[in-house]
């Protein structure tokens, strides 16, 4: 090969498009934009910018309307792609930027699909991607993007190995869909009984991303943004009865340092060794006290719990304050189960010092509700204090407002006295601070309250507008109790929920436009929207939430006791059940098969016809030569047995036909009959004789 | 030390697919391994795992086992793909040697479809052929030659990667039938015989013409008659004579007119004459040793005539376990029986 031609083979290889067929190519995009859709929050902006183009450019080059880049080009583009990826990476390594690490590694991997081999492993690349998205998103709809994303693969496989199939991409879609409708069963019991290992190691799924939802501390404005969400906290399903609305409260964490104006944890959290499996929380029958919580990811420990709770799973513990915490910060959706006590019996009464950090306050500022407070204690007993705060806050002009005035300098004095419009949290901090300064330990409480029904009203939503705080104080014989000046100022946000309480206002999600709940009014956007969460529910409960506790709950449900090697043995056995199954069908098939073919098996008796005569078939023999062996030992036979050979050829040899095949065939069956009476006429004279000679 | 093993294959997979010119694909004699892209996918599906493992996601294990489905349906898939497919040799090429020898095949699905079937013998092969069942396409294959003579390509690889190209599943045939491979034509020298055609002077100058032979030292191929028997019980020395001009010519294309070529070398030149004396349309003769072929003219004389160059001093190919369509294993079995009656 001259040196000119081998460059140009080069060039050819390192400018040009390729054999890869179009179509294929176009599934493995359309693939690729499908799979980073679930994505699409939590890259940078520039990265999907990025994706798009090196595709685009991959597409185009398809098309011969540009080049792909050179080598140079190539790891130009690629080197600034990865300065850009460093830049905004920061040195953090989490999950997140893991996951856009490996997306952009498709993006930059399309600038050098050219051959097949580079489609496969686009093909593994994108398969990954999808497991990766189901770290992010594990919503049903999210699942059935992905799920898509991978059947596009499939097909985009089947052109690129048939490319010039007429109708390939039809009959790939029917020849998936029948594969994957013949498997499912076994992919339903794979999953039912293949044994939830705990991790091999463990992995926190860190992730960068800011949450919505509540935080360990609290100003006064603080909840009040929160209440522009409608993004789901947590939903709930009741064993027995649904409690009040009124009586909702799920506690979340306490705030018990106040630090200027911002409310604080006053302790650290003890020091917990990160568990290393996520339990989930089971699937088993509930208890009429008891109730399951499905949280969202928060990335946080804390679990929300109703008052006077106790923990049934494993993977909560309760906390000195009779606070929920998880083992493990909830990074993907948590369930776990708690029941409801009773009354409480006895009283854990608390020490003065312990309960001294309750009454923390700043050295200074908010004179006028040191004054107030001051002035309470002069005349009243604790609860006396409680009642008559309450009674102020129901009394006078206060209101309950998503719009509160800014209070910069001193605050809770200006909220108290003179403007006397604010949100739950700036209640509960004011309250608590009056009654920190009367003398009374008391606490903030941050958490929810309300939460709406699911379609069916057999579960309960919770979302992050119906975040609130509130404030227990401790009394001498009854512990804390809790007190709600949201309660007396606004009833109707306790009793019915946010959207009431601001429903003069017409501030309830005035910032979220594309939030269904905002258009609740609507019956079918509600509609609409609650059956969606009602099925995302139960995909979540009982797909998403299928681990290690769920499998054993259900396991423990049938007879005999399944353990983790007998779910072993039971995985074992229905993939090599699974694989008999398959093997003996397609055998059967064949089998079927065969003896479909009608015309072999004319052949076949026409051969049994010739072994009778004493004719039998040699080795390499063709059929005209058999039918003049046979010919020559049954002349009688001898013409038809010709004919029938000169058919057999023109069945081999003569150009396809398939229309007169089944004439052909009648024909050749006739033969044989006419062969059959031929020889067999012959063997009786032949028999006869033979008697008779024997008889002589 | 892989070539005993890679031997003992061969014979195994020679045994398990005898010779013959129709071949129905089944179990019997389908091979199907993962490809390479194979052996990722499920070094992908063990990874997919340990990710749903580790982060306890269920739906990566739900993912895992639908695409592990998935490769287990395609096994089905590639298999059946294959399985219930007839090749038929039709029709055995010919050629000249050097040249790629046209194989006829014909290809007829069973019930099943049959895309993207890859026919390949050696480094030929030809672009994948897909097959509705019950359909039948014919295809030509080129299979390489070296030499003249008979061509039966050992085996004629027959494979499948449809549908993902996970994996493959393919099998031979193992045709009865070989091919003729013309010796290559070679521009002729001028032959040094001048004689005009004409039987009786040929027989009177073998008669009288003893004086103008040529004298040379015998070879392997030469007549017995040819050698001056005479001369070796004088000298003991083994000659013979080539007489010029005998049976010479310009309507007979002598093999014993190019005395000193190399034999292949003659066939070669032969056939070159015969090319050319068939294009031209003149009678001619073909005189091999142990084989003469009459003065005719046309195309069809001209075919005979290369075919006979080809196999000279060829052995037919013959198998012992060759079988022509139309045969089957079951069918053995049952001659054997009758044979096995007949004996008793």
């Amino acid at each position: 090969m001259s040196l000119i031609d081998r460059l140009r083979g080069n060039e050819s290889d390192e400018g040009a498009t390729t054999n890869l067929p179009s179509r294929a190519l176009l599934w493995l995009i359309a693939s690729f934009a499908l799979l980073l859709s679930p994505q699409w929050d939590r890259l940078p902006l520039w990265l999907i910018a990025a994706c798009a183009v090196l595709a685009a450019w991959r597409w185009l080059a398809q098309y011969g309307r540009v080049r792909l880049p050179g080598r140079l080009l190539r790891t130009g583009i690629m080197l600034i792609l990865i300065g850009v990826y460093v830049a905004t990476v920061q040195g953090r390594f989490t999950v997140d930027t893991a996951a856009s690490f490996f997306v952009l590694a498709v993006g930059l991997k399309w600038l050098e699909t050219r051959s097949v081999r580079d489609f496969y492993v686009l093909f593994f690349i994108l398969i990954y991607l999808a497991s990766v998205n189901f770290l992010f998103h594990q919503e049903i709809l999210w699942a059935l993007v992905n799920f898509t994303g991978i059947a596009l693969l499939l097909v985009g496989l089947q052109v690129l190995n048939a490319p010039d199939l007429p109708g390939g991409m039809t009959s790939g879609w029917r020849r998936l869909g029948g594969m994957f409708l013949k498997t499912l069963p076994i992919v339903v019991l794979l999953f039912v009984f293949f044994p939830r290992m705990s991790p091999l190691w463990s992995v926190p799924l860190v992730s960068g991303e800011a949450r919505t939802g509540i935080s360990d501390t609290m100003r006064p404005g603080d909840i009040s943004s929160l209440a522009q969400s409608s993004e789901r906290a947590f939903r709930v399903t009741f064993g027995g009865e649904m409690p009040a609305y009124r009586d909702r409260y799920w506690r979340g964490l306490i705030l018990d340092y106040l630090d200027g104006e911002t409310w604080r944890q006053g302790q650290r959290e003890g020091f917990r060794p990160l568990g290393r499996v996520a339990v989930d929380g089971g699937i088993g029958e509930l208890e009429p006290n008891q109730y399951d919580v499905l949280l969202e990811p928060t990335d946080q420990r804390w679990a929300f719990a109703l008052e006077n709770s106790r923990a049934v799973s494993d993977n909560v513990f309760e906390d000195s304050a009779d606070l929920f915490r998880f083992r493990r910060p909830a990074d993907s959706p948590v369930g776990y189960r708690l029941a409801v006590e009773g009354e409480v019996s006895s009283v854990q009464e608390q020490s003065s010092a312990e309960l001294r950090r309750y009454l923390q306050l700043p050295r200074e500022g908010n004179p006028r509700a040191r004054e107030l407070a001051l002035e309470l204690r002069r005349s009243m007993a604790d609860e006396q204090i409680i009642r008559s705060l309450l009674e102020r806050f129901r009394e006078q002009e206060y209101f309950y407002t998503l719009r509160p005035p800014a209070m910069p300098d001193d605050g809770i004095d200006s909220l108290l006295f003179d403007e006397k419009r604010g949100f739950c949290a700036h209640y509960a901090g004011a309250t608590t601070f009056v009654l920190r300064a009367a003398g009374i330990p008391s606490r903030v409480v941050v958490g929810y309250q309300g939460g709406e029904s699911g379609a069916g009203g057999d579960y309960l939503i919770v979302r992050q507008y119906d975040a609130h705080a509130w404030v227990e104080a401790y009394i001498e014989g009854r512990g804390w109790v809790r007190i709600d000046p949201t309660a007396a100022i606004a009833p109707d946000r306790i009793e019915s929920g946010l959207r009431d309480a601001v429903a003069e206002e017409g501030s309830f999600l005035e910032d979220n436009w594309a939030s269904p709940q905002r258009y609740a009014d609507v019956a079918l956007v509600q509609w609409a929207s609650l059956q969606l969460d009602r099925i995302n529910y139960q995909w979540q409960r009982w797909v998403v939430g299928y681990q290690g506790q769920s499998q054993m709950d259900l396991m423990s449900r049938l007879p005999g006791g399944f353990g983790m090697r007998e779910l072993g043995y039971m995985t074992a056995g229905i993939v090599g059940v699974g694989l008999l199954i398959a093997g003996l069908i397609s055998a059967f098939q064949m089998r079927r098969g065969e003896r479909r073919d009608a015309f072999r098996r004319v052949v076949d008796t026409w051969h049994r016809l010739c072994a009778s005569a004493g004719v039998p078939v040699r080795h390499g023999e063709t059929p005209s030569v058999l039918a003049s062996r046979l010919a020559k030992a049954e002349p009688a036979a001898a013409d038809s047995a010709r004919l029938f050979a000169r058919m057999v050829n023109s069945h081999y040899y003569s150009a396809v036909q398939d229309e007169d095949g089944g004439e052909q065939l009648r024909r050749m069956r006739r033969l044989l009959g006419t062969m059959k009476r031929q020889l067999r006429k012959r063997q009786l004279r032949r028999s006869r004789t033979r008697t008779g000679k024997s008889s002589d | 030390m892989k070539n005993p093993f890679r031997n003992r294959f061969s014979r195994w997979i020679n045994r398990r697919i005898p010779r013959s010119d129709l071949q129905i694909f089944s179990q019997k004699n389908i091979f199907i391994l993962p490809t390479g892209a194979g052996v990722v996918f499920g070094l992908l599906l063990v990874i997919m795992l340990l990710t749903g493992i580790n982060y306890q996601n269920s739906l990566i294990y739900l993912s895992t086992f639908l695409l592990g489905a998935v490769f287990v349906g395609a096994m089905h898939q590639t298999h059946r793909n294959l399985s219930g497919l007839e090749l038929t040799l039709v029709h055995p090429g010919e050629g000249y040697a050097g040249d790629d020898i046209p194989f006829r095949f014909r290809l007829k699905a069973g019930r099943d479809d049959a895309i993207a079937i890859l026919l390949s013998c050696e480094e030929s092969g030809l672009a994948p052929v897909h097959l509705h069942s019950g359909q039948a396409q014919d295809v030509t294959l080129p299979v390489h030659s070296a030499h003249r003579g008979y061509l039966r390509p050992d085996r004629v690889r027959i494979e499948t990667r449809f549908p993902f190209g996970l994996l493959k599943a393919w099998s031979w045939v193992r045709p009865v039938s070989a091919g003729v491979v013309f010796p290559r034509p070679v521009p002729a020298p001028e032959a040094f015989s001048t004689v005009e055609d004409g039987e009786e002077s040929a027989e009177a100058r073998s008669v009288e013409g003893n004086d103008h032979a040529d004298i040379r030292p015998w070879r392997e191929g030469d007549l017995s008659q040819r050698v001056l028997w005479k001369r070796y019980a004088r000298t003991g020395q083994m000659v013979v004579a080539d007489w010029e001009g005998e049976q010479g010519g310009p309507y007979w294309l002598d093999f014993n007119a190019y005395p000193g070529a190399d034999h292949e070398l003659r066939l070669s030149y032969l056939a070159y004459l015969v090319n050319e004396r068939g294009r031209s349309g003149v009678r001619f003769g073909l005189n091999l040793p142990g084989q003469i072929i009459e003065p005719d003219s046309g195309p069809a004389h001209a075919a005979r005539c290369l075919r006979v160059l080809a196999t000279w001093g060829e052995e037919r190919p013959r198998d012992a376990m060759a079988e022509p369509h139309g045969t089957r294993k079951k069918e053995r079995e049952t001659t054997s029986e009758w044979v096995a009656e007949g004996q008793a």
